[in-house]
């Protein structure tokens, strides 16, 4: 048995007997290495190792959770300790009815890479000045500033029914921010990537991608305010349906009516061609896992079939609320778990459905409109509206993609949003745990400067 | 604990650090959820640990352990030493951390009630009292969350210069969220309070009215439609100043990001920036405030910024190595997470300062535009020059008089341009909105504020 394992069984037999009806634990541990440059220069190495123990005790359907960073007898019986009397003081809950029981969890590949595990610092800096150099080919860039990061954790869960799992999990990521000057002029490119597997090929495109958009962007046009089609990269589309889907999607928010989500089961919520799912399965996505926080083996689930609302997200707790089964997303954090916090409802890999539109396609079928690549708005998620500002956007004039728009902003309802899906492309890519292609919509509302 | 900090900077001297410092801390807290009358959770955090950095000719190494003993500290510092090693092979830009007078300091924040010395259930009353007040506000709320933290908190900065500052730091959060429904129509209202301070902070009748303010926006906004899309001249109440404040020019005046050349404000001090009308301070020594400070993070007294003085940019926040490679000391900027994130420099408490103008006059004065009331979270790139702010709720104004009620919007303007777009400034200065500002995958506590302001040119993101 080693350290984690000791600590989580000791930690359940512990806090049974200070007086919880059920308990699970999660005994963790993580190493991160990574490397920074900033402005073409190696700024920083970090080499970051954490471990830690997080408890959570149920008396009478209250919760108390506390943890320690530590693995240590001593600092282990003392978080039981603070779990069981948190729960104590919290109020009872009869809607609380048991924790899983114990499942195989899912086979799933791609969860670690062992490649991963074993990069060391020099590779991780050499690689970051690799995907700066990149990034920095052009003399109209001015600064780049970068980063490479590698991390893996293991994870030990257990619970009061007896489940016992582990999963060894590892992450790597790379980001680039390329800088561009013109005269007057200044703009950025941003590009991102990250997987559970050793991406080295990856990272050159990162730079490219950074550089390409960071000179585009020079060239700038304002736009009146008005209705236009906008084409919506994987990147914004992955980072505004994380929030609508992801969390409107949380059985917890439908049940209290917090999310526009509620009470449109079964309904049409967008186009026909519109599948999302959500997939815990996705070999190397990092949001991929072979059992859940709460033990609850991995599996697919279909979020949206064809424009049709067809699940939510389920917990344990709000699973028996609706007398269905947990979906299996309660998670304990993303790429690498943490023993920090209680499991929170949350999707793990949303994957929307490819179409058969090619990238230029998508573009040239545009007449006049707009190419949205990042937004970091969010939806309300009580009322389901959008309004957001396109931090980087494109106009897209007889088909072709044009200088970037300054200072413009995009609203819409986000079942709107779906309903008007016209193209949906082929090629997807993952970022902020969507695997999402672009699509575009015939029409939202643009606030603009003229 | 200082026995300790002192050992491992000696041992980072010996092993080659040209410069090297710690943040070395025991915490413990509670973060209380209700949601719709129950406890959600109830959590009881406890951690120590230590983040050690080194640095040798222009390059850092970090390192970090969870366990306070001699070998887990002489393992990280040797860590840190071997990674600034593996970062210096590879630098193009040299530089050194100017030297800086020993700083020798123990302190206390302010606090009249510990946290630590409060029962769990007396906590848990006063966020059942904030939940009930926002139920037994309106018929039409549905549901409702609350949300209380605190934080206790010994830390130790220590560093090669010989610095040694040993900090008790507490403070204290509350949150209410409330959703109304009517007629099919749901809507949410928000409001928060946090302060450096105990549990006194739950004693304040600004703390009882949480749970009335959060519902009352609610309700209010089931009868609001969606706001107009298009360029518009904004009065914006105190927390929209101050989140404009924040986003619009705060991040952009962070020498760390001038120095990474992602600002637009390289090379402009100096120069006129903003309305004559202007000035931005950004004050971490504020009392009680949630973005209080008297040390920062690398052992440094804060002192008040004044970023921008009437219209003028005047200086820039820093941290030793901004200020050692700009050629001044640093102004006590830098900020760190917990002990596992490295210092960056952030702000604090960020606000424009007040002008002549009552509220009602820049609202009289307003032929047509938009009264924009309540911050809800904002952003921006300074490299791209653009921010966005959101707020809670706005109002059309038409020939001076307050009209149509709209609902939550997103808001975005030029960094260059927005403070000089300023058309009039108010009187009544407001230090208030309590939130968290999020930076190199960093949380830090701050306040924004200011008085009601009017300015032209603003974008807003409606559906209309």
């Amino acid at each position: 048995m080693n350290h984690a394992e000791d600590a989580a069984e000791r930690a359940v037999q512990l806090t049974l007997r200070f007086g919880a009806s059920d308990c699970d634990v999660l005994a963790s541990s993580a190493t991160r290495i990574s490397s920074e440059i900033e402005r073409g220069s190696v700024k920083q190495t970090d080499s970051v190792s954490d471990h830690g123990v997080g408890i959570r005790a149920f008396v009478n359907g209250s919760v108390g959770f506390a943890y320690c960073n530590s693995f240590q007898h001593r600092s282990v019986d003392r978080a039981a300790g603070r779990a069981v009397a948190m729960a104590r003081a919290g109020t009872p809950d009869p809607a609380f009815k048991g924790l899983p029981s114990v499942s195989e969890p899912s086979k799933v590949s791609g969860l670690f890479d062992p490649e991963v595990a074993k990069l060391q610092p020099d590779e991780v800096v050499r690689m970051s000045m690799e995907l700066a150099e990149v990034a920095a080919d052009d003399k109209r860039v001015y600064s780049v500033n970068a980063s490479v990061s590698a991390g893996q954790g293991e994870a030990f869960l257990a619970n009061s029914n007896g489940f016992r799992g582990f999963q060894r999990m590892s992450q790597f990521g790379a980001t680039c921010e390329a800088v561009a000057k013109s005269g007057s002029e200044m703009f950025s490119g941003y590009e991102l990537t990250t997987s559970r597997k050793m991406e080295r090929h990856s990272l050159d495109g990162i730079g490219l991608t950074a550089r390409q958009y960071a000179l585009k962007g020079l060239s700038h046009v304002t736009i009146d305010t008005g209705d236009l089609p906008v084409v919506i990269d994987p990147l914004a589309l992955g980072f505004i349906l994380a929030t609508a889907i992801g969390r409107g999607a949380d059985a917890e928010a439908v049940q209290r009516n917090r999310s526009f989500l509620a009470g449109r089961m079964g309904r049409k919520i967008g186009v026909d061609t519109l599948t999302i799912r959500d997939d815990p399965t996705l070999k190397w996505c990092t949001g991929s896992y072979s059992f859940d926080g709460e033990g609850v083996p991995a599996r697919r689930k279909v979020i949206i079939d064809a424009g049709k609302l067809r699940s939510y997200l389920y917990d344990s707790y709000t699973a028996a609320k609706d007398s269905v089964m947990s979906t299996g997303n309660s998670l304990r954090g993303h790429a690498l778990w943490t023993y920090r916090q209680p499991p929170t409802i949350s999707s793990s890999n949303l994957v929307i459905r490819q179409g058969d539109c090619a990238p230029d396609e998508m573009i040239s079928e545009t007449k006049n409109g707009i190419y949205l690549r990042t937004t970091f708005d969010y939806p309300n998620l009580a009322t389901g509206e959008f309004s957001g500002l396109m931090m980087e956007s494109y106009r897209i004039e007889k088909g072709e993609l044009g200088p970037s728009i300054r200072q413009a902003t995009m609203g819409i309802d986000i079942v709107d949003l779906l309903s008007r899906i016209d193209l949906i492309g082929r090629d997807a890519r993952y970022a902020w745990g969507v695997m999402a292609p672009p699509v575009r919509i015939s029409r939202a509302r643009i606030g603009g400067t003229d | 604990m200082e026995d300790l900090s002192e050992f491992a900077i000696d041992r980072a001297r010996h092993m080659g650090a040209e410069y090297a410092d710690l943040r070395m801390e025991m915490a413990t807290g509670t973060t209380i959820t209700v949601m719709d009358g129950r406890t959600k959770n109830m959590i009881s955090p406890e951690e120590s640990g230590c983040g050690i950095r080194v640095f040798r000719k222009g390059a850092w190494g970090f390192s970090v352990t969870n366990a306070l003993t001699k070998t887990a500290l002489r393992s990280a510092v040797d860590s840190a030493v071997r990674m600034a090693k593996v970062a210096e092979r590879k630098v193009k830009v040299l530089f050194s951390i100017g030297e800086q007078k020993p700083v020798r300091k123990v302190e206390s924040y302010p606090c009249k009630e510990p946290p630590g010395e409060v029962r769990a259930d007396e906590k848990l009353s006063f966020a059942l009292s904030l939940d009930d007040s926002m139920k037994s506000h309106d018929p039409r709320i549905t549901s409702t969350n609350v949300r209380y933290d605190d934080f206790e908190g010994q830390r130790v900065i220590a560093n090669s210069f010989g610095s040694c500052v040993v900090t008790h730091e507490v403070w204290t959060f509350a949150s209410c969220v409330a959703w109304a429904k009517s007629q099919g129509v749901v809507q949410q209202g928000h409001d928060s309070l946090g302060a450096v301070s105990g549990f006194e902070l739950a004693r304040q009748a600004s703390s009882q009215g949480l749970g009335d303010r959060a519902a009352s926006q609610a309700v209010r906004l089931l009868a609001s439609s969606p706001a107009p899309a298009g360029t518009f001249t904004c009065v914006l109440d105190n927390r929209m100043t101050g989140l404009l404040a924040h986003e619009a020019m705060g991040h952009a005046c962070e020498a760390d990001l001038v120095l990474a050349g992602s600002s637009v404000l390289e090379g402009r001090q100096g120069e006129l920036v903003a309305d004559e009308s202007i000035s931005l301070y950004d004050d971490p020594t504020v009392k009680g405030s949630f973005g209080y400070f008297s040390y920062d993070w690398e052992g440094v007294k804060a002192r008040k910024h004044t970023l921008i003085d009437h219209g003028v940019l005047k200086e820039f926040m820093h941290n030793l190595e901004s200020g050692s490679r700009m050629g001044i000391a640093s102004n006590g900027a830098a900020r760190a997470e917990t002990y596992s994130d490295r210092p960056v420099v952030r702000m604090s408490n960020t606000y424009i300062g007040g002008g002549d103008r009552r509220k009602d006059e820049l609202i009289g004065d307003l032929k047509n535009g938009l009264l924009i009331m309540g911050g809800q979270y904002g952003y921006v790139e300074p490299a791209k020059g653009q921010f966005m702010f959101k707020c809670d709720e706005a109002y059309e104004i038409r020939r001076g008089e307050i009209g149509k009620r709209y609902r939550d919007v997103s808001l975005s303007g030029l960094i260059l341009d927005v403070l000089k777009n300023v058309v009039a400034v108010g009187d009544d200065v407001v230090l208030g909105d309590a939130g968290l500002c999020g930076k190199a995958d960093q949380s830090a506590r701050t306040t924004d504020g200011g008085p009601h302001i009017c300015v032209s040119g603003i974008v807003v993101g409606g559906l209309a």
